[in-house]
């Protein structure tokens, strides 16, 4: 139990010090993360809206396939993204594996799901009455489409932050891609796993309370969106 | 000249709703369409407004064969059509940005007609409104941004459905007061409506709807003359008596329901009904010499006071009337249930229809 207290206490230490690999890590982090988050969200909420408004054969099948992507367990991701960038794999030769880059790649396959899922939700959400209005005044299917995501601004900013915050708190796809090379590929998840395991509590509690507040401001996030 | 031209519209939900509807409407007409609940008003202005395909028929606008266009020339229709909803719908956004929506996505600068829109939020008793947010409107509000944001594009023809169904009195009144504006600017209107007393201030003509067009025309003739008995039942034409027609010689015919028969100055052979106005009946206690060729002995069935009018009921053998009489007659004559009666009305007064 001293040992625990011991710990929080040099954690709030390394965090208040702005202990060097802390910050290292961080950054590094909300870097990759962030990224994945943004690069994601411009292809999948394009790919969401084509989805909800064109008509064709298979859709409610795809919209199930996604939803069910929602929860794909991360080691799964994690194994399919290393095949594709190890050596014998199709982008093998990009050399991406155990690079930031690689890793970024890596969550933004993983939290795709989930950004278009949510897109589509969001755009099936405005209601016909709204479309019929868009319509009737004469905006041409662009405009409408436009307009459409407009009225559901706030939902599809949902979206992007809760795939933001399945990015930043997972491992399996961080640790395969990433290797938690000091210096290089180390997260925040990734070294908690890692100092943990070798009795480093301090850096580790402290890592911790950072992915605790970030998950706070994110719950702070999407509360001031749904109050829209 | 023809601004709109509907010829054999017919559409099916589970059930049909419209059947082979005709409607030809004049530029800078005025048309009040009228009919009972289901009976597909709003869905033949959703197809005129082109927010819906007929399962058959023909729509031409102006020259255009709007089932038959490119997608472009139908966003060109749509962009001359404006349709306020029953239901009121808003954007997000304030009511300036609601009612600049129009010509936001047609391209005009919005600098440019802000004062416009001013003018028009004006009109409908909504100045100031325009940085409110357009969710926090009233319904009545809502309704007025409404016709704001669809009179700001100048639309060629108006499309209302139910405009002031269960608004406030000032926003009904604002609305209103704005609609028959139009008339000014020759803006054709087609607006649906439950109110008969509505229809006939607001409408040049009216439509009686019921899956199908059955009457069109001025508010009298379909009031007063109804062309067949569903018209007659629903605008509550009284005196309504069935019976069978022969022209006579002098111009006249005769209809015999049976237990009477009536004279009439409207030609119509066969199996009719005939519908007599009670402001066309006069009672009195005795026989009396009058021009009026129809007269007939009756007793009192039914009183029932209506403001400063009485309503009379009157058994004539099989059949029954209903006179209207001052409170004052009424009384002076001193009639009570069963009272015996004389009521007399001309042959002109009796309509005749199928």
């Amino acid at each position: 139990m001293n040992e625990i207290f011991n710990g929080i206490l040099q954690a709030i230490n390394l965090i208040l010090t702005l202990n060097p690999e802390v910050v290292e890590i961080t950054t590094r982090t909300l870097f990759i993360s962030l990224s994945a988050t943004f690069i994601g969200a411009i292809i999948s909420i394009p790919i969401g809206g084509l989805i909800n408004f064109k008509k064709f054969r298979g859709k409610r099948s795809l919209i199930n396939l996604i939803q069910t992507l929602y929860s794909l367990p991360t080691v799964l991701v994690g194994l399919f993204v290393f095949l594709l960038l190890s050596q014998s794999g199709i982008f093998g030769d990009l050399r991406l594996l155990f690079t930031p880059t690689g890793m970024i790649i890596g969550q933004i396959i993983l939290i795709m799901p989930i950004l278009i899922g949510f897109t589509i939700t969001a755009l099936k959400s405005v209601g016909n009455d709204i479309i019929d209005l868009s319509i009737s005044m004469g905006a041409s299917e662009f405009q409408a489409i436009y307009t459409i995501m407009r009225e559901a601004k706030y939902a599809i900013m949902a979206a992007v932050i809760l795939g933001f915050g399945r990015a930043i708190s997972e491992v399996g796809v961080a640790i395969m891609i990433g290797g938690n090379i000091r210096g290089f590929t180390r997260v925040i998840t990734t070294t908690i796993s890692l100092e943990t395991s070798k009795g480093n509590l301090e850096i580790s509690i402290a890592l911790g309370i950072i992915l605790l507040g970030i998950a706070l401001i994110i719950n702070l996030l999407l509360n001031q969106i749904q109050e829209h | 000249m023809n601004i709109l031209e509907l010829t054999g519209i017919s559409k099916k939900y589970d059930k049909e709703t419209l059947r082979n509807l005709n409607l030809k409407i004049k530029k800078g007409a005025n048309l009040g369409l009228i009919g009972p609940t289901g009976c597909g008003k709003t869905t033949l202005l959703r197809i005129i407004d082109l927010l819906e395909n007929p399962d058959s028929g023909k729509i031409i606008f102006k020259d255009i064969n709007v089932l038959n266009c490119s997608k472009k020339d139908k966003m060109n229709v749509r962009r001359k059509i404006g349709m306020v909803f029953q239901k009121p719908v808003v954007f997000r956004g304030t009511v300036m940005e609601n009612v600049s929506y129009g010509p936001k996505i047609r391209g005009q600068d919005k600098n440019a007609i802000t004062e416009k829109i001013i003018e028009t939020l004006k009109s409908l008793g909504l100045d100031g409104y325009e940085d409110r947010n357009a969710s926090s409107l009233s319904g009545g509000e809502t309704q007025r941004m409404a016709l704001a944001r669809v009179l700001i594009n100048e639309p060629e023809l108006l499309v209302l459905d139910e405009p002031t169904a269960n608004l406030d009195p000032l926003s009904t009144e604002k609305i209103e007061s704005v609609i028959l504006g139009l008339k000014k600017k020759e803006t054709t209107i087609i607006m649906a409506t439950h109110d008969l007393i509505q229809g006939q201030r607001l409408c040049e003509e009216i439509a009686i709807l019921n899956h199908e067009i059955l009457q069109i025309g001025p508010p009298e003739d379909v009031f007063s003359k109804p062309k067949n008995r569903f018209v007659a039942d629903f605008v509550g034409v009284k005196n309504i008596l069935q019976g069978h027609a022969e022209v006579t010689s002098e111009g006249l015919s005769t209809v015999n329901t049976g237990s009477l028969t009536i004279y009439s100055s409207e030609s119509l052979k066969g199996s009719v009904h005939v519908s007599i106005r009670p402001e066309d009946i006069t009672l009195s206690l005795d026989k009396v010499k009058t021009s009026a060729l129809n007269e007939f002995k009756g007793e009192i069935s039914e009183i029932r006071k209506q403001g400063a009018l009485v309503n009379v009921k009157i058994s004539v053998s099989n059949e029954f009337f209903m006179v209207y009489m001052t409170r004052k007659s009424f009384l002076d004559m001193e009639l009570t249930i069963g009272s015996p009666v004389w009521i007399q009305f001309k042959a002109s007064a009796v309509h005749v229809f199928r």
